[in-house]
């Protein structure tokens, strides 16, 4: 039951961020081509990612032996999780600009009017093209850690309705807003799905490999607690080396060489 | 011959874009299969040489891009 909710909120924050990146994208070809062009590409994009879970996750749960699936669902949890980490870690040292959805929305906005894309009442090829593409981009990340997390922890069916929930929230505010989600706070999103997912491949992988971890599942919460503890400190590592701290530091060092002088 | 390249590299960089991180959790793996099941490890020194490769993946492409930003600067 406990990881049925744990597979079920992973594939909810993991599917929330991508669907906000996804969503400025449906958002522009929207106000700048046609709602129904926008939307035409984001239902198609939609069906294939569905095709896509549906077929590879029942054959993953169907066909392939647990401990095997375990050991490969392991080896990718934990090369996702640790390229999330990374990048979140990176943004929170201050050694990497936050993912600005504001800026790329305004950046694509220009982008299609200078190729001169005008509103028009009739489906726009351009536009269902542009939809389906973000969609389908940002969903396959999201397609695969459902079908990862869903078969090693045999809860297809969680992982669904977490990325499910997850779309319908943000389609939901976006279309209540009418603007990008600038304010969804993805940096904090994408460093505990990064948490998440390389905890659960370590905890898969290594049932995979014939590790027995102390106390089973009851383990699961140890390794999120050291991840959280060893990101802290790299973070922490990382910040003494930060940009604006060498401004800072130069700032100061030419006002007092100023103040010398 | 591009067109499959280009999709190896964007395998690549779906999968995990890094490097050292690949290397990484896949010496933790090998590592941690051989010591179970070729060197009958016991569990403990096993769990911890595991999860020493994770972090130890991390730490080391974070340090690598630090030294990057360091130099441009």
């Amino acid at each position: 039951m406990g990881t049925q909710w744990a597979v079920l909120v992973a594939a909810f924050l993991a599917s929330a961020v991508e669907f906000v990146e996804a969503f400025t994208i449906v958002l522009v070809v929207g106000i700048t081509i046609n709602w129904r062009s926008a939307f035409a590409g984001t239902a198609a994009a939609a069906l294939a990612l569905a095709a896509l879970v549906g077929v590879f996750g029942t054959a993953l749960v169907r066909t392939v032996p647990l401990e095997a699936l375990r050991f490969a669902v392991g080896v990718l949890l934990v090369l996702f999780g640790l390229k999330w980490l990374k990048k979140a870690i990176l943004r929170y040292a201050g050694l990497k600009a936050m993912h600005d959805e504001e800026a790329i929305y305004e950046e694509q906005i220009a982008e299609m009017r200078a190729r001169g894309e005008h509103h028009q009442q009739r489906i726009d090829p351009f536009g269902v093209v542009t939809s389906f593409k973000s969609v389908l981009l940002e969903g396959l990340e999201v397609a695969f850690i459902v079908i990862t997390f869903g078969s090693a922890a045999r809860s297809i069916g969680s992982a669904i309705w977490g990325a499910l929930a997850a779309g319908v929230l943000v389609a939901l505010v976006g279309a209540l807003a009418r603007a990008p989600l600038q304010r969804v706070p993805e940096n904090a999103l994408k460093f505990i799905v990064g948490i998440m997912l390389t905890s659960f491949g370590t905890f898969w992988g290594g049932e995979g490999i014939g590790i027995a971890w102390w106390h089973e599942e009851l383990f699961l919460p140890i390794l999120v607690v050291f991840y959280l503890v060893v990101t802290g400190l790299l973070i922490l590592w990382l910040r003494q080396y930060a940009p604006a701290k060498h401004a800072e530091v130069a700032a100061s060092e030419s006002a007092a060489g100023e103040a010398l002088s | 011959m591009i067109a499959i390249q280009r999709a190896l590299k964007a395998t690549y960089n779906f999968f995990a874009g890094d490097m050292i991180l690949l290397i990484a959790t896949v010496v933790a793996f090998v590592l941690g299969l051989l010591l179970v099941h070729a060197l009958a490890a016991p569990n403990p020194l096993v769990a911890v040489v595991f999860v020493g490769c994770i972090v130890g993946g991390l730490a080391l492409t974070l340090g690598r891009e630090l030294r990057g930003r360091v130099r441009q600067r």
